[in-house]
């Protein structure tokens, strides 16, 4: 099965919300009533019903003003720390073709996936004890159709395609632009990268993990802890039956008084 | 003769029922926590009904844990207090492990069974208080770098208590003979309880009988 990568092509993004509106429409997704808090920013942040949306950022730089807008959603990560933490099969699966799908059918609202993703990607419903995030409308593109904000993306920002394409497409870009591809963690690939426009870094954007990789508190957790629970139940009951068959059991003295 | 001449009564009713109440919710958070770490395991779930309902179940049984180990604090706390001879015992392993000549005479409970309640205090509250974040948290006002450490936390010192437990099991039955009965009946014999708590017993019971 083949991979792919959705690329995200920050200098060419008007800010349009193209993308947020195809998502929601797609994905059934009700509107949320917003305030103004100042900016452009609306809404403020990814929610339940919204899985994806445009990050506006004022970044001065040798005073040079970059005014970056971001398409923000699940970054489909080859190694999900959202799926290893998960304890309810199914519920988060990595696919064959990159995108890590939610099934709320086997959601049960233990918030370990918000926890563990090193994006901040997944959202809660209190009320329904579920998650939500971006699917990479893996219903579509298992069709052969793209995602859907990437259908409705006016300036080409959005991109989708097999995972090499897009890879060259994305250094021939980045070199063309003298910009950089986020994230660039080699040991932590994921399936939606970035180009971001000369002088600016991830460290200038809101919600952005600069260095993104699997969290070692996950990796402790799940991969230490997790087995030692059983090993170390197992060692000591090991050890109990040696002992008994070794030492024997401490009888009580019948006749002496004192002594323990 | 009967029991009550050979028997002598060490653990009341109050003492068994928080430590049973304690004991079940604690191996059946086990169990459930086990079922949803390890999707192997998923036998658990099933016969429990389902993921969601064994994350209620534990979260419930975590509840009534919580509240058996505030209880179980506050009712042996003194008797578990350390003294100059537990380290004396525990430089010897208390004869479980080589033989050793003499050991300092016990009061109620040994060097290792306050080690293990205190473990269980320490750990108990570190699950706790983790396991009531990892319920109640609200991701929107709290960072999840911080979150998952909780998530961790709530592992990492189940390690440690459901590894200690197992060496409670073990003492507390076969490697002990006798001692069951004591939070079970209440009763052991005095030959026990001059064996593994001579102090207290002359205190207790021979002074009683002088006077």
């Amino acid at each position: 099965m083949a991979e792919y990568i959705k690329l995200i092509d920050v200098t060419k993004c008007t800010g349009c919300r193209g993308c947020q509106v195809a998502c929601k429409q797609w994905n059934s997704l009700p509107a949320e009533k917003t305030i103004f808090s100042g900016s452009l920013q609306n809404p403020k942040d990814l929610t339940y019903n919204t899985w994806t949306l445009i990050r506006y950022d004022e970044v001065v730089k040798d005073g040079k003003l970059h005014w970056v807008m971001r398409h923000d959603a699940c970054m489909h990560c080859d190694w999900p720390a959202c799926a290893k933490a998960c304890p309810s099969p199914g519920a988060l699966v990595k696919t064959p073709e990159g995108a890590v799908v939610h099934n709320p059918q086997y959601c049960i609202g233990c918030k370990a996936c918000i926890a563990a993703c090193p994006f901040d990607i997944p959202r809660n419903n209190p009320e329904l004890e579920k998650m939500a995030k971006c699917t990479l409308c893996y219903d579509r593109i298992t069709e052969g159709k793209q995602p859907a904000c990437v259908t409705a993306c006016p300036t080409g920002c959005l991109t989708f395609g097999l995972k090499e394409d897009m890879l060259e497409k994305a250094h021939k870009r980045a070199e063309a632009v003298g910009g950089t591809i986020y994230p660039s963690n080699p040991k932590y690939e994921t399936h939606v990268m970035y180009i971001l426009p000369a002088g600016v870094s991830p460290k200038d954007l809101q919600h952005t993990n600069p260095n993104p990789s699997m969290p070692l508190s996950v990796l402790l957790w799940k991969n230490l802890f997790k087995p030692f629970t059983l090993i170390g139940m197992g060692a000591v009951i090991g050890g109990a039956f040696l002992h008994y068959l070794i030492k024997g059991p401490h009888e009580v003295h019948e006749t002496k008084e004192g002594g323990e | 003769m009967s029991a009550h001449d050979t028997k002598v009564y060490v653990t009341d009713v109050e003492e068994r029922l928080v430590h049973w109440i304690l004991a079940a919710s604690c191996l059946f958070c086990v169990l459930t926590g086990v079922g949803l770490m390890f999707h192997s395991w998923s036998i658990i779930p099933t016969l429990l009904g389902g993921y969601y309902a064994t994350k209620l179940m534990h979260i419930y049984s975590g509840v009534v844990f919580a509240g058996m180990l505030v209880y179980s604090y506050y009712l042996w706390r003194k008797d578990c207090g350390f003294e100059e001879s537990d380290l004396d015992w525990v430089l010897k392993a208390g004869g479980y492990l080589w033989p050793v000549k003499e050991l300092p005479p016990v009061y109620k409970y040994n060097a290792g069974q306050k080690a293990f309640f205190w473990c269980l205090i320490v750990t108990g509250v570190v699950i706790v208080v983790t396991g009531l974040f990892m319920w109640l948290w609200n991701p929107a006002s709290v960072p999840n770098v911080l979150a998952r450490i909780m998530y961790m936390l709530h592992a990492g010192a189940v390690v440690v208590l459901a590894a200690f437990i197992m060496i409670h099991i073990y003492l507390g039955t076969a490697g002990n003979p006798g001692t069951v009965s004591a939070m079970i009946t209440g009763y052991v014999t005095k030959a026990w309880c001059k064996t593994h708590c001579p102090r207290w017993y002359q205190e207790k019971f021979e002074k009683d009988a002088q006077a």
